[in-house]
């Protein structure tokens, strides 16, 4: 019974990875793209994690799963934020220099 | 009794929390696999309410983990946070939401 | 407690990682915008913390579990790195 409930949660943890690389090449732009960058990854390692911490079941295993599953959610929205930050200053550039040049 | 309403609320929240955060990898995941995209980007402003920084981190946290909200900017005041809306309706519908989740982030941190 | 996982899961598992580490790739090398690349580097950080887990499992070793902390931790800086880096270049 244990072994089906890790392996629903290894499929469906690496299945959303999966799902952000496809949005990664399906969706038009940038910002639409970041949306399946950020939330989906997360979300697959989470489960994944989950997966792991009944399979091992040992104290440190859960702690470690813990302080990973910490880290990733409280620093996936900040690389997003970064990376949309650096885009916007490259975008106001653009838009200023095909002002000019007309 | 106070420690006990607050305990509650915080626990109500992560609640609120996975529930969201379910509903958005679904979200996410029928869009992509779905051969017709239907999303509607836009850019919005929301004014903030909320008084600490923690309050403020938790709120843009929980934007970018919500169905189709990511967090772009806040301003030098904090008051108001830019967003990126992928399943934009109209902006009633929206700011209610927003103002919903703003309540409960309240209750916790004030 | 000793679970068995059949080897087919874990076959299935490593196969659709391998697909997600192949588009991600295309992106990284297609992509018009170096932000574009940098969220692909994001992505196949996550991809390579969950191809070790698999494996852990596989060989049936926790000592495999450190390596995705310090990959969650070097990931994150590398990208806050390069995007504030761009930042200062093109403002």
């Amino acid at each position: 019974m244990d072994n089906v409930i890790i392996s629903i949660f290894l499929l469906a943890g690496s299945f959303f990875i999966l799902i952000a690389s496809i949005g990664l090449i399906r969706l038009k732009d940038l910002y639409s793209r970041l949306h399946a960058a950020t939330k989906a990854p997360s979300f697959g390692i989470f489960l994944m994690l989950i997966g792991v911490s009944i399979f091992f079941n040992t104290p440190m295993v859960y702690i470690k799963s813990l302080f990973v599953i910490f880290f990733i959610y409280l620093t996936a929205p900040l690389a997003a934020h970064a990376i949309i930050k650096s885009f916007q200053e490259k975008d106001k550039d653009d838009s200023e220099k095909k002002i000019t040049e007309l | 009794m106070k420690i006990i309403k607050r305990i509650y609320y915080t626990l109500e929240f992560i609640g609120f929390y996975l529930f969201n955060l379910v509903k958005a990898n679904v979200y996410i995941a029928w869009d992509i696999l779905t051969p017709k995209i239907h999303m509607k980007p836009a850019f919005m402003e929301i004014p903030v309410r909320l008084e600490t920084d923690f309050g403020l981190l938790l709120f843009s946290n929980l934007l970018s983990m919500t169905p189709g909200t990511i967090s772009m900017d806040i301003s030098e005041d904090k008051k108001i946070v830019r967003v990126h809306v992928l399943y934009y309706k109209t902006d009633e519908i929206m700011l209610n939401e927003f103002y919903k989740m703003q309540e409960k982030i309240k209750r916790i941190t004030s | 407690m000793e679970y068995n996982i059949s080897i087919v899961v874990l076959i299935i598992t490593f196969s659709f990682l391998l697909a997600a580490l192949v588009l991600a790739f295309v992106r990284l090398l297609r992509g018009p915008s170096v932000n574009d690349r940098i969220a692909a580097m994001d992505v196949i950080a996550v991809i390579v913390m969950a191809f070790i887990l698999t494996y852990s499992i596989m060989v049936n070793k926790a000592i495999y579990l450190d390596l995705p902390v310090i990959i969650s931790l070097i990931s994150f800086i590398g990208t806050v790195a390069v995007s504030t880096y761009l930042k200062h270049r093109y403002g």
